[in-house]
């Protein structure tokens, strides 16, 4: 049933946006591969759905070109432009039934009732909602619209699918089973896909290279996996990972990390006033007061599950470690900190940039 | 199922389009101008233009001939006739002899008004706002002359004070009723529907049928009150040949009328108030009239001041009610502007009639934007801060 | 200490707390239940009292009107059809055949209309029932003008929510200075109107060509919807003197067409008014959505846009047409014979040799109420639910 479409590369050629006095985004440069799954990730103000809005029309670009596959479409009209969005309200016509809803984009391109007909039921089927084309949306429950939704973004086949931070209006565990779904049919598809979210989680399941956006820069691109384990700076590494990482205020001196007067060994070297210690909470363990790189006093400690979260205090800083889960402290109880060779990161704490 | 093979131009129609679907995107191209185009030509050709033309019957004598009309520009000769010369008793009033009291008042609203221009002044603010301010403030010192030297004098006064009448003493009876009511009926009470669907009847009616039902209703010796008028011993008094129980009788029928719509709107306002909010303060133990005063009201004020805008602004075309039920009579004691302007116009003189227009225009202008100024535009500020 | 725990219990009350206090939260003390009815009910005496006294007039004959005030039908005064015959009878042309007289002269004159670009149809002159005119015309004129109204209305509404204008505050200046050269011109020179103002409409499209990059100022939406909703403040007085003149100039006086477009016209900042803010209140994604699925603005705007706003859209209209219906002061200008209304025909009867013919103004009265009576309960219900609400909030 799923018909495989050759993927369609998308390009940001030095774009800007500016509302008034108020720049959005700063020169994106982003070369999207044929077939990609590309999530901007970024919080609220980022810019990262101007970008989405300005590849998709409803925005036009300040400056600079947008290309999908070998076409120039900066000032093409959005339905020229072969895309579809999922909305993140859905934006299902309340007054139309699923099937008309689903049907829509082909009735505005004058397809013929018949064949308009067959695409709609190939495209429900698509989405397990075949049984509901008769319903209204007000009907339907939440998982129920966000299949309608990308029915309806499907049905044409596009080059490029837009999508707007479509699971964020849906429950946890209704969101972990559509991600999954989601990914499924992108990759049955093959169509470029380009995602905004705000979600890491949705962001590292999701994507085959994650853009991360702060006050409209493109701070880094790369696989998931990679911005986990090399991050380019101290804001991705502290937006990426959950609990995030941990940060200790020092100086770097030689290849020796220093916190007020206790030095630590890192592998980089360099000479930096005022630099911050990057650590993973997964990274640390807990040994005693004596062994440890740093000594502090356990402030909380969390029992999640797999694992228990040690917060612990090492003067003003607060640190989190990952525990075994049968670890057990009492609060105020001074403990070390050791951590793994090679996880730890350095950056200039004026600028963010990684020091390597 | 793609459609993007076939199009290669930016912006451009699609090459291979049919005549009639080009036809289509020529017109979604100009659907902005399509959109807004009949409606603005349509204002412009028989609102504004007229507006306009008007301007050149309120400065000319215009004279019917076998061709049509014919004018003769006398510049504001007209409105010279209204302020100073023969018409000023019918338009102004008789501005003989201030009596004590009518100084006393002039005075008292004039210091008035010169504090509220010093305290703005002073306040700071811009220059528009100052001149705003200051056609304002020449606009009440002027209505105070007019009362000073009319109603606390003793004179008749004339159709620019009724009509002010009508629309300040108007407004404000069926605000506070229309409002009282809407209130009474957002209590809990039974039979709530039924009063809503009656209060809001005479709305629709119409205004003439309104006018004659009131003076059939009222009339001395075959309406339906003729043996309480009897009773009191008025059977020799007609209503219609004193002038202010016949504006009060106008006022009447206008408030029969008018009530409902701020009646209906207050109620509509009343119900959107938050119910948590009503009912955190009956948990406190306020009564229904504490709630209405500290709860209530506070939220309601932006919609009550904007309702008494509309009215207000509907309340200075004021025509029908008058015309039908007095003629505008006893005298001119019952005269609206626009009865006014209507009773020249049958009179042929068009321009004098176009001249009253213009001035009920500039008056109503002024007043509105007044109250919008510096009551509703207040009101709204501090609802949305 | 036990005593004023005691005062609060419910069970042990005092008469005047009994009748002051309401008996739960939520309800009213019994006496300011007491008066909250009385007040609503004198009120209602007060609001069906003037109908009920038209109701009734309408099935008095001349000696019971005359003879002095009668209040109760069967009891007081034995009610007939006189007026309602009297109407008829007044009127040699008001016999069975009227109503079918009265469409086919509609539907001739329709006919007239339409093909008077092509040929001419000499129109049908009104020798007919009055009432039955007075009725048709001001059925025909107020649903067309509404229709008119509103179609317009919304069409620039929906516009002023969603498409953003810049007019050029400079073209604007030239707009208002060729409409007075050309009023002027008209009035004092003598010139046609017609060539005053083809010569204006051609010399504001060149210089706003010419000049109109030159100006920088411009203005926005806000403005424009200001400028609509502001004709409302227009008294009807100001306007229908120059009104009267041009409809004289194009043979637009006493003829439907006229009045559906000044009524029109006169409707049109309510209707924008109120559409604008349903229009506004919608979620802008459903019509991205549909932009980029490829629909035009147009389609938009009837297939997503219409359907979601429909009961402001009914509201608004039915608004509209009471309006039209009731209104009075354009149509005593603008009318004589032909395209009277009920009002005009209502009035009419103020002007009798034998002085005021109550019983048969109060039976057309009634026939004018009874539609909009039904169209009111409807309108109230619309109110009721908050639909028109929005719009005052500002």
């Amino acid at each position: 049933m799923l018909t495989q479409k050759p993927g369609v590369p998308v390009s940001f050629d030095k774009v800007q946006k500016s509302f008034g006095p108020v720049r959005v985004l700063e020169e994106l440069n982003l070369q999207v591969e044929p077939g990609e799954f590309l999530v901007l990730l970024g919080a609220s103000g980022s810019g990262k759905t101007t970008a989405l809005r300005i590849l998709s029309g409803l925005e036009t670009a300040t400056e600079g070109r947008v290309r999908i596959g070998d076409r120039d479409v900066t000032d093409v009209l959005p339905k020229y432009r072969d895309i579809s969005m999922v909305f993140q309200s859905y934006a299902l016509y309340p007054h139309k039934t699923v099937g008309e809803n689903i049907g829509f984009p082909l009735k505005v391109r004058k397809v013929n009732p018949v064949e308009r007909e067959v695409a709609v039921r190939e495209a429900a089927a698509q989405v397990q909602l075949d049984q509901l084309l008769h319903r209204y949306p007000r009907e339907l429950s939440g998982g129920q619209k966000q299949r309608v939704a990308l029915a309806r973004a499907i049905i044409r086949r596009p080059s490029v699918f837009l999508m707007d931070e479509p699971l964020s209006n849906l429950d946890a565990k209704l969101r972990g089973h559509m991600r999954a779904e989601l990914k499924h049919m992108q990759h049955a598809l093959g169509i470029t896909t380009i995602y905004v979210t705000h979600d890491q989680v949705e962001a590292m399941t999701l994507a085959h290279r994650v853009a991360i956006l702060e006050k409209g820069v493109l701070q880094q691109l790369d696989a998931p996996a990679k911005i986990y384990n090399d991050p380019a700076n101290l804001f991705v590494a502290q937006f990426i990972g959950s609990p995030p990482m941990n940060i200790v205020k020092g100086a770097l001196v030689g290849s020796n990390f220093l916190v007020q007067d206790t030095k630590i060994a890192v592998p980089m070297k360099g000479k930096v006033e005022k630099a911050v210690l990057g650590v993973r909470p997964e990274d640390c363990s807990i040994t005693t007061a004596a062994k440890g790189a740093l000594k502090g006093t356990v402030y909380t400690t969390e029992l999640i599950g797999d694992h228990t979260l040690v917060t612990m205090k090492i003067s003003s800083d607060f640190l989190t470690v990952k525990a075994a889960k049968d670890y057990t402290a009492r609060s105020g109880e001074v403990v070390g900190v050791s951590f793994a060779k090679g996880q730890l990161f350095v950056f200039n704490s004026t600028d963010g940039k990684r020091i390597r | 199922m793609s459609h993007s093979s076939d199009i290669n131009q930016p912006g451009e129609t699609p090459a291979g389009l049919s005549a009639r679907q080009s036809w289509a995107e020529w017109i979604d191209r100009h659907s902005r101008t399509f959109f807004i185009a009949p409606a603005v030509s349509l204002i412009l050709i028989f609102a504004i233009f007229p507006t306009f033309y008007s301007i050149v019957f309120a400065l000319s004598r215009v004279k019917f001939t076998a061709t049509g009309l014919r004018f003769r520009f006398v510049w504001f000769d007209n409105f010279i006739s209204e302020f100073t010369g023969a018409e000023q008793g019918h338009f102004l009033g008789r501005l003989e002899g201030l009596s004590v009291l009518g100084w006393l008042f002039a005075v008292v609203v004039f210091a008035a008004v010169l504090w509220w221009l010093y305290r703005s002044a002073k306040n700071g603010s811009t220059w528009v706002g100052m001149i705003g301010r200051l056609i304002s403030a020449s606009m009440a010192l002027f209505v105070t002359y007019l009362l000073a030297s009319t109603l606390f004098s003793g004179n008749q006064w004339g159709t620019l004070l009724t009509t002010l009448f009508y629309v300040v003493v108007g407004c404000s009876l069926q605000f506070i009723i229309g409002t009282a009511l809407a209130f009474l009926c957002s209590q809990p009470i039974f039979g709530k529907s039924f009063f809503r669907v009656l209060f809001f009847i005479p709305l629709m009616i119409t205004p003439l049928g309104v006018g004659y039902a009131f003076k059939m209703v009222l009339d001395i010796t075959k309406g339906p009150f003729q043996p309480l008028w009897d009773w009191i011993g008025w059977q020799n008094w007609a209503w219609s040949t004193d002038a202010w129980a016949a504006r009060f009788f106008v006022i009447l029928g206008d408030s029969w009328q008018w009530i409902p719509f701020i009646f209906i709107i207050m109620l509509a306002a009343l119900e959107n108030v938050p119910r948590d909010h009503v009912e955190a303060a009956q948990v406190d133990g306020a009564s229904s009239i504490q709630i209405f005063r500290e709860i209530t009201w506070p939220q309601i004020v932006p919609v009550a001041v904007t309702v008494i805008l509309i009215r207000m602004i509907e309340a200075f075309k004021i025509v029908d009610l008058p015309n039908i039920m007095t003629s505008g009579g006893p005298g001119i004691a019952t005269e609206s502007m626009t009865l006014h302007s209507y009773f020249l116009w049958r009179a042929n003189d068009m321009g004098s009639s176009a001249a009253v227009a213009y001035l009920l225009l500039i008056l109503s202008v002024i007043v509105c934007s007044s109250f919008f100024n510096y009551v509703v535009l207040g009101q709204l500020r501090k609802a949305h801060r | 200490m036990s005593d004023t725990s005691y005062k609060f219990q419910k069970a042990n009350r005092g008469l005047m707390e009994r009748l002051f206090e309401p008996p739960q939260v939520g309800k009213m003390s019994p006496v300011a239940k007491f008066f909250a009815y009385a007040v609503l009910i004198f009120w209602s005496l007060f609001v069906i009292f003037p109908i009920y006294w038209v109701v009734i007039t309408a099935f008095k004959d001349a000696a019971a009107v005359n003879q002095g005030p009668y209040y109760i039908p069967f009891i007081d005064f034995q009610p007939n059809l006189d007026a309602w015959r009297v109407l008829q009878a007044a009127d040699p042309f008001c016999d069975g055949y009227a109503i079918m007289r009265q469409l086919g002269l509609l539907v001739h004159n329709t006919f007239a209309f339409l093909l008077s670009p092509l040929m001419h149809v000499e129109p049908m002159e009104p020798q007919i029932c009055k009432i039955y005119l007075a009725f048709t015309n001001s059925l025909v004129i107020g649903v067309a003008s509404t229709l008119l109204c509103v179609t317009l209305g919304s069409l620039a509404a929906y516009a002023l929510a969603r498409i953003e204008y810049k007019p050029k505050f400079g073209n604007i200046i030239i707009f208002v200075i060729l409409t007075l050269m050309m009023i002027l011109a008209t009035s004092f020179v003598g010139l046609k109107w017609y060539v005053t103002a083809s010569v204006a409409l051609a010399l504001f499209f060149l210089m706003a060509r010419a000049l109109g990059n030159k100006f920088k100022a411009t203005l926005g939406n806000g403005d424009i919807l200001f400028w609509i909703i502001s004709q409302r403040i227009l008294p009807p007085i100001v306007v229908i003197i120059p009104v009267y003149m041009m409809f004289q100039a194009v043979s637009l006086l006493d003829t439907h067409l006229g009045l559906i477009i000044i009524y029109a016209v006169a409707n049109l900042p309510i209707v924008v008014w109120l559409m604008h803010d349903f229009f506004a209140g919608l979620p802008i994604e459903l019509e991205e959505s549909a932009q980029l699925d490829g629909a035009t603005r147009f389609g938009i705007f009837w297939d997503i846009v219409l359907p979601l706003t429909r009961p402001g859209l009914a509201a608004t209209t039915l608004l509209t047409l009471i309006l039209n219906w009731n209104e009075y002061l354009f149509a005593v200008f603008l009318t004589t014979s032909k395209a009277m209304t009920m009002p005009i025909l209502v009035s009419a009867k103020n002007a009798g040799e034998k002085g005021v013919l109550w019983w048969e103004m109060c039976a057309l009265i009634v026939v004018m109420i009874i539609p909009v009576i039904v169209a009111a309960i409807v309108l109230q219900r619309f109110i009721a639910k908050g639909v028109l609400l929005g719009a005052v909030k500002g």
